[in-house]
């Protein structure tokens, strides 16, 4: 099976002044294969979202190694990075993070306008397709402070698809959203991990959240605990 | 990101904050419309103290003199240099009250030769210029400049009139056509000019002179000529190196070099005090895009986070900052022209449009833009992606 990632004795630490220093990340070696759909859980200050801001190229490790698709994270430099980030990874994060006073339309438009060579026509077409794709056809002008949480979180999917990644990076993306919500935005990584083949790793502390997945880390104190597969004919349709 | 991308970029989130994007550029807009402004006016200046010059007579000098000069002194002078095309004396310049019928005109009196009149190449409009009868045998005549036949004549003929000049009767032979302002303001169409040898006897009352009128055949002869004739004088009156003359010898040229002088001077100063509002305007734009960028952290954390490079950064913040001062840079342009245009025909100059301030300006706004913009872009472009996008 293709690797996608590959995490060798990844430490990290952060100085909070000369003399303290904290691992935030204590020697972890993970593999994580192509089409894989597993989650991440652990108490807050596990370390876990820093691990994921890692595999994202959001942050930096303080040694070990970290490929991805093969490469090592270290020889690239930050327009490299840039690209991964625009191209191979679609992040959603708790907070949603859109950008404020802009439309959902131009929001889920914006990687594929970074990345670049594609006509106005086109970018506008594929936002579109994508909108209508996580159910908010109709919304493409609205600004996200008049979208509930639910759909601000289905605009960063979609977002985060506009460029096709290979890999998609949820911290705690139902964290901010009820269980009806919830529910939809799994039922959407689910459709994407099984019909588009996207590998989704996501963190998040809710057993009801991580029993969607196929695989279960759970971190604890900067160290992996457990990581267990569970082998089960995955039908969830979402609803 | 392409150009027009990071425009449209710019250009929404500078709309997002109208107010302040207006009051931030305020220090450019007027920045520029100062420039604009001022080297308008400066120009205007420069020509109309040319033109006033030239009116004047571009090959024309005057020899001032403590010591009087005779109507010999006229020939001699003439006979020291090759190049005199014309030679005058000029008596009086002095006030006196005129009178016809029952209008009275304060004016000045001018006692010159015909020679004066073709130095200045200052036509007749009513009547002729004096004969040499006239100018040998005292004969109370005058030629009256536009203004003076105005206020005493209105629109009638005023050939073979008899007006008083100081209580004396005088004919009017003739009339001059209009010359305008001189740059000092006076006019100087409020003139009587009579034969000098008339003016000498009966405004005046001596004979002799302190001022010569002279031109040369051509410009470019005017200095050496000057030259000559004060070598001439100096000695003639055995004034010995080193020692001060009690003559001068102006040329026109002088005068402009002075006008233009001045021009410059003052153009100088004033782009001086409007590169200051430039840089002030600058700073303002700095400031402004700091806080900016201070807002907007999170935000760069979300376009680093979707694939945004930090040249993409760099440009949206540097385009903003840029549009910020080209924008004040082109309003300033409008309202530096308006106020120019206004101040042109309230004063009476002639308006010129020049594209060349109006480039510079434009470009110099774009290039303090850039200049104060970069700090801010580079200090956007720099963050982390992390730390930008935990920033709260």
């Amino acid at each position: 099976m293709d690797r996608v990632i590959e995490v060798r004795d990844l430490v990290k630490t952060y100085f909070i002044s000369d003399d303290v220093s904290v691992h935030a990340i204590n020697g972890i070696s993970l593999s994580v294969a192509k089409g894989e759909f597993l989650a991440i859980m652990g108490a807050s200050g596990s370390g876990k979202s820093t691990f994921m801001n890692i595999l994202g190229f959001l942050d930096s490790l303080s040694s070990g190694s970290y490929l991805l698709d093969g490469v090592e994270q270290a020889s690239l430099d930050d327009d490299r990075k840039a690209e991964i980030r625009n191209t191979k990874i679609g992040f959603v994060f708790q907070g949603f993070n859109l950008l404020s006073r802009t439309s959902a339309l131009e929001n889920v438009e914006l990687p594929m306008i970074y990345r670049g060579g594609a006509r106005p026509s086109e970018v506008r077409e594929k936002a579109r397709e994508l909108l209508a794709m996580v159910g908010l056809s109709g919304r493409e002008d609205h600004h996200p402070n008049r979208l509930s949480g639910g759909e601000q979180q289905r605009v960063a999917i979609a977002r985060s698809l506009i460029n096709e990644p290979a890999i998609i990076l949820a911290d705690e993306p139902t964290g901010n959203l009820d269980s009806r919500n919830t529910a939809d935005i799994m039922g959407i990584f689910t459709r994407l991990n099984i019909e588009l083949g996207i590998t989704i790793i996501l963190v998040t502390h809710e057993p009801e959240v991580a029993s969607y997945t196929r695989r279960k880390i759970v971190f604890r104190d900067g160290l992996i605990l457990q990581d267990t597969s569970i082998k089960k004919n995955v039908r969830r349709s979402g609803k | 990101m392409n150009v027009s991308n990071l425009l449209l970029t710019a250009l929404r989130s500078l709309g997002k904050n109208k107010m302040r994007s207006a009051l931030t550029s305020l220090g450019i807009i007027i920045g520029v419309a100062s420039v604009i402004m001022m080297v308008g006016i400066g120009n205007s200046a420069r020509v109309s103290v040319r033109d006033k010059v030239y009116t004047y007579g571009a090959n024309a000098m005057s020899i001032n003199s403590e010591r009087p000069f005779t109507e010999p002194d006229l020939e001699r002078l003439r006979r020291s240099t090759s190049y005199i095309k014309y030679i005058t004396p000029m008596v009086g310049r002095k006030a006196v009250n005129v009178k016809f019928e029952n209008r009275f005109l304060e004016s000045r009196v001018r006692g010159v030769n015909n020679d004066f009149f073709r130095i200045q190449e200052w036509p007749v409009t009513f009547g002729r210029y004096f004969t040499e009868l006239e100018i040998l045998s005292y004969e109370k005549v005058v030629i009256l400049g536009d203004s003076a036949r105005l206020s005493l004549f209105g629109n009638s003929n005023p050939v073979g009139r008899i007006i008083l000049v100081n209580n004396v009767p005088f004919m009017v032979i003739g009339s001059l056509s209009e010359l305008g302002q001189a740059f000092s303001g006076r006019d100087q169409d409020n003139v009587v000019i009579m034969p000098f040898t008339t003016a000498g006897l009966k405004i005046e009352g001596r004979r002799d002179f302190n001022e010569i009128f002279a031109s040369t055949y051509s410009e470019d002869l005017v200095e050496k000529t000057a030259g000559e004739i004060r070598r001439f004088l100096r000695s003639e009156r055995s004034i010995v190196p080193g020692q001060a003359e009690d003559f001068t010898v102006k040329t026109s040229r002088e005068k402009l070099e002075m006008a233009e002088y001045i021009a410059k001077t003052l153009a100088i100063l004033l782009a001086g005090i409007a590169s200051i509002s430039l840089i002030v305007g600058g700073i303002g734009i700095m400031n402004i895009m700091l806080v900016s960028v201070s807002e907007r952290t999170r935000e760069i954390g979300i376009r680093m986070a979707i694939g945004a490079r930090r040249q993409d950064i760099l440009l949206q913040f540097l385009i903003e900052a840029v549009t910020l001062s080209a924008g004040g840079g082109i309003a300033g342009i409008t309202l530096g022209i308006f106020i120019y245009f206004i101040i042109t025909i309230a004063v009476g100059w002639p308006f010129l449009f020049s594209v060349f301030s109006i480039a510079i300006s434009f470009l110099f706004s774009g290039a303090v833009g850039v200049f104060f913009g970069y700090y801010p872009a580079r200090k956007a472009s720099d963050l982390k992606p992390i730390d930008a996008l935990r920033y709260e």
